[in-house]
């Protein structure tokens, strides 16, 4: 607790688990903890019959591993104060720049993209740590620029301080983060209070890069950002029946899985099309096509009451920070969770491009259940310090500010 | 509760925009949520069944299990056509996802053209989810072996385990048992192969084609469920083949291997008596008494063990060359033949039912018979001098039957055509064969719709007189002169052959048993009957008769008619019917070996041979018989 205490810059402030335990947010870590057991019962379900594993719950364990560290983080992160960020922006910030600079250097391959680094333990993907470094130096980069939010060049800035990692995340290449990225900046600027002329501009600079990378580029100077396949996932879901590559049949397996489950579904573990194989990904990816084909309507929409309960949680605790700084980190992890998991089951449901992001809490992963899990440990870490003296004492930074560290 | 700190602490803030702000992100959230759910809706409840149906196409198969044909056993429960099982190699159109690439290295591993298998799936597309049969028979070494082997290079290759026909005997009894062999497509077209697809084996020829439908059974179903890669993983469910029926034949093992054996010695008789070009025969035994055909054959035949797993190229090019002999066709119910002097008891029953001539009638035989300024040779150039009607049957005048023939010309209207057509000459016996031949019996109107010149299309004294003796354009099978024949032997039926006994089910309950059949009777009167019976009687055993000396030392009373049938430009066709015992007919015999000369030392020792292993008296005749007719 001593990091703590050095954090808190108020000399009397004693911690009180008490008010620790009343303060943190016992609906948004029951309705989290429900959604990583859904996953990891659908994990089991989707591979205990692989043919390549030594044991039924190999994944499972696997993810349970993610579980217990990911838990870990969660209550440390909820321990420390929030507004401790701000001061560390920069290691933040850079550190994150170092770590996929790094990834791109040493990064383990697999299936011609470097995005893990391997340590001894585990592998760490570190696109999805990066997320949350992301949202951390933003939230304290826009808290501090309050005042210049009619400004265009800080806004420019800011773009651009979002843009490098981004950069460095596509070209792993991991398309799918590179757009969370995207949608967290989106996000936390309204939030902010970019000026909607400033959001208008932006959105039709957005609108303008991607069709220079998407079509202008690719067909008038032969430069492709983005590679063939990347495109063909992208749009296969407007156009299924044009496609001949696996992406299409990926799409066609997946929307048969979840409407074939109809009503109620087919059952736990007798879902045949995750069990025969004809879901591909159906741990990772495609593990909502399980849900949907096990549990039917009835599983799927309970699944999504899930993430809409976490949501409705994450934004009561946006919206009672006291701190913009605060608000901020929390838009954060709204987006990344909101943007996800729309992508994620929009992608199972043939609504929404391939781009290989997980659903979180739920997909197979130990990398992304622990950014997650740490996620709703800074929104707890929100809640609890904005609420009356964790540590004794008045509440810090009552005002809407910049804030020295 | 939670929501009234908040506001307070917004209110006086220096931005409640955020909190608008907030609530625009969270409109969204529920916006994107709301997307979702309706999207699941939208698959999940209103077009869930659809894509059910897909799930379930993809991951169950349904393939056919084989029902055993049924067995075909001889009258004593010999079994003369059975199963073995074998392994068929087919392709799964649906699960033929290169076949660009799965084709070509299929054809090289059987050892069949590309083009074939192309065209063998073309067919069978129709039903992507039924197995096309491409080879039937595939040896499990190497072939099979192999390609279980390299399973993954042949995704869409099937093998399934089958029955194939097999033949204890080999070569017998060919072209009644017929073959099967994969359904033609102008058959799949057809109502009665409705339920079968491509590459389904059926009947072809003989009893297997006649009675398809009963030997052929219902075929399994098995259901599987495949995983993404087509391996099965489980059966879902199995619906067992229903075994066809089996046949019993009235066919006699023993006698029908005599039959063979006999048309065989007979041509070698009839070379033996400088008839070198003796090459081929038909032999005929019923039961007069019912029509059951106890023993019939048509020389050459062929091992049926070659159509197995289709017919290779050479075999088929050897069997169906001129040297060959046509071993396809079979003689005894498709060979046309002019009956000549076989015929003469027909035609003297024509005469007898006509009053042309009674028992009595005397013609007088000095070697030969004229009208005008044409002239008929009998056989015997010196004649048979005064001769009745017994005794012209005996000793085979044909000066007799020539008088008969001319007296028929003279009278108004087809009535020696009628009375012949009685006999069931000049149509088919209703045997349950097929592509029985119907032969023809000469008559006005036939010459007037088919000759070639004016000359030709007139019916004349000599059209009657060559009928008499069974020559001109008179065309007879093998079986109808048995059929007829036993018209005599039975006193006046004229019956329906046949080659099936009973349709027997797996346990050997009789489904269904056939009865003798009569279409039509031929009222003779007895004494009429009975002197053309004794004509025939005479024939073996007068010192005189024409077949004396072929069944000299035979034990039991038999009649017959030796025949010599003209054909220019062959060597005579040498003819014999016989019944036995005389008095009371059990089997009736009729031989033919073309071009082997005369009947009495040719024919008739065929049908002893066949009698004496009816009979069971062992009597070999003998070897050398002196030529009559």
């Amino acid at each position: 607790m001593s990091v703590l205490q050095k954090g808190t810059d108020r000399p009397s402030a004693g911690f009180s688990m008490g008010r620790y335990l009343s303060n943190i947010d016992w609906i948004l870590l029951v309705a989290t903890l429900a959604l990583v057991a859904v996953g990891m019962a659908m994990i089991y379900s989707a591979t205990h019959a692989d043919r390549n594993i030594s044991s039924p719950t190999q994944y499972v364990n696997d993810q349970a591993v993610g579980l217990v560290a990911g838990l870990f983080a969660l209550v440390v992160v909820s321990l420390v104060d929030f507004s401790w960020f701000v001061g560390l922006k920069r290691y933040l910030y850079w550190g994150n720049v170092a770590l996929l600079v790094l990834t791109l250097l040493v990064g383990a391959e697999r299936m011609g993209a470097r995005r893990w680094i391997a340590t001894p333990l585990f592998d760490v993907q570190t696109s999805e740590l990066s997320k949350l470094l992301v949202v951390l130096a933003l939230a304290a980069l826009l808290a501090e620029g309050v005042e210049l939010r009619g400004r265009l060049r800080f806004l420019l800035k800011s773009v651009a301080y979002v843009a490098l990692p981004a950069l460095l995340v596509f070209v792993q290449p991991d398309l799918g983060t590179a757009l969370v990225f995207v949608a967290v900046l989106g996000v936390m600027l309204l939030v902010w209070g970019i000026r909607w002329t400033h959001a208008a501009l932006l959105g039709g600079g957005a609108l303008l890069a991607a069709t220079l990378v998407l079509r202008v580029l690719p067909q008038t100077f032969g430069l492709e950002l983005l590679k063939p396949y990347q495109i063909q996932r992208l749009t296969v879901f407007l156009n299924p029946n044009q496609d001949t590559s696996g992406a299409a049949y990926q799409l066609s397996q997946s929307k048969i899985a979840v409407a074939s489950g109809m009503f109620s579904g087919k059952g736990y573990m007798d879902g045949t099309q995750t069990n025969l194989n004809f879901l591909p990904a159906h741990h990772t990816d495609f593990i909502f096509s399980v849900i949907g084909e096990e549990f039917g309507f009835v599983g799927s929409a309970i699944l999504l009451l899930l993430f809409l309960a976490v949501l409705w949680r994450a934004f009561r605790i946006a919206a009672a920070s006291k701190t913009l700084h605060g608000t901020l980190i929390a838009s954060g992890v709204i987006a990344i969770l909101l943007f996800q998991v729309f992508v994620n089951v929009g992608m199972t449901l043939g609504i929404m491009p391939i781009t290989g992001i997980p659903l979180p809490f739920v997909s197979f992963g130990s990398s992304s259940l622990v950014v997650f899990l740490t996620a709703v440990g800074l929104l707890q870490s929100v809640r609890v310090h904005s609420r009356t003296a964790l540590y004794g004492g008045r509440l810090r930074g009552d005002q809407h500010g910049p804030m020295a560290a | 509760m939670y929501l009234e700190p908040m506001r307070k602490r917004r209110a006086p803030g220096d931005d409640p925009s955020i909190a608008a702000r907030l609530a625009v992100l969270a409109t969204a959230a529920v916006i994107l949520f709301a997307v979702l759910l309706f999207r699941l809706w939208f698959l999940q409840i209103l077009s869930g069944d659809q894509y059910s149906t897909q799930a379930d196409d993809q991951r169950l198969r349904t393939v056919s299990i084989s029902a055993p044909r049924g067995v075909v056993y001889d009258r004593d429960g010999e079994p003369l056509v059975v199963n073995r099982a074998g392994l068929s190699v087919g392709i799964l159109p649906m699960d033929l996802r290169s076949p660009e690439v799965v084709i070509p290295r299929l054809a090289e591993v059987l050892g069949v053209p590309e083009d074939e298998i192309r065209q063998k799936l073309e067919k069978g597309k129709s039903d992507p989810y039924r197995v096309t049969v491409i080879q039937a028979d595939v040896p499990e070494n190497p072939v099979v072996s192999y390609l279980k082997e390299h399973g993954l290079e042949f995704p869409g290759v099937r093998i399934e385990k089958s029955y194939l026909r097999s033949y204890p005997r080999q070569a017998f009894a060919t072209h009644i048992l017929g073959y099967v062999g994969g359904i033609s497509y102008d058959d799949l077209e057809k109502e009665q192969f409705r339920t079968l697809g491509p590459g389904a084996m059926v009947g072809k020829d003989g009893v297997e084609a006649v009675y398809d439908s009963k030997l052929r059974g219902v075929d399994g179903i098995r259901t599987v469920e495949v995983d993404a890669a087509g391996r099965p993983k489980r059966i879902i469910q199995e619906i067992q083949p229903q075994p066809g029926s089996n046949l019993v034949l009235t066919l006699d093992n023993e006698l029908q291997e005599v039959a063979e054996l006999a048309v065989a010695e007979g041509i070698e008789r009839a070379h033996q008596e400088g008839f070198t070009d003796a090459a081929a025969g038909a032999i005929v035994a019923l039961d007069p008494r019912t029509g059951e055909i106890l023993a019939m054959a048509s020389y050459p035949d062929y091992d049926l063990t070659s159509w197995v797993g289709g017919m290779k190229t050479d075999i088929y090019r050897d069997l169906t060359s001129p040297e060959g002999n046509k071993p396809f066709f079979d003689r005894a119910i498709k060979g046309l033949y002019p009956a000549a002097s076989v015929f003469k008891p027909f035609v003297a029953a024509a005469a007898l039912r006509n009053d042309v001539v009674d028992w009595t009638t005397v013609f007088n035989d000095p070697g030969s018979f004229k009208i005008g300024a044409q002239r008929w040779k009998c056989w015997k150039d010196d004649g048979h001098g005064d001769v009745n009607l017994v005794e012209a049957l005996m000793v085979s005048c044909d000066t007799y039957f020539y008088n008969i023939g001319s007296m028929f010309y003279d009278m108004e209207g087809p009535i020696f055509q009628d009375g012949l057509e009685e006999f069931g000459f000049g149509r088919t016996s209703g045997i349950d064969l097929p592509g029985e031949a119907a032969g023809r019996v000469p008559d006005k109107d036939w010459k007037r719709q088919t000759g070639q010149d004016e000359e030709a299309r007139l019916w004349k004294p000599g059209d009657d007189v060559n009928l008499s003796i069974g020559q001109g354009d008179l065309l007879v099978t093998p079986l109808q002169l048995a059929v007829a024949s036993a018209v005599i032997a039975n006193g006046g039926d004229v019956l329906v052959p046949r080659v099936v006994r009973q349709i027997t089910d797996g346990s050997g309950n009789v489904i269904k048993e056939f009865e003798t059949e009569m279409r039509g009777r031929v009222e003779l009167h007895p004494e009429e009957l009975e002197s053309i019976r004794r004509g025939l009687r005479l024939v073996t055993s007068d010192p005189n008769g024409t077949g004396y000396g072929a069944f000299r030392g035979f034990p039991i009373a038999v009649a017959g008619k030796t025949g010599t049938a003209e054909k220019k430009p062959d060597d005579d066709y040498a003819w014999f019917m016989g019944y036995a015992p005389a008095s009371a007919p059990e089997i009736l015999v009729v031989a033919i070996i073309e071009k082997g000369g005369h009947g009495s030392s040719v024919a008739a020792p065929v049908v002893r041979r066949v009698l004496d292993q009816y009979f069971n008296t062992d009597s070999a005749g003998p070897m050398q018989v002196e030529v009559t007719e």
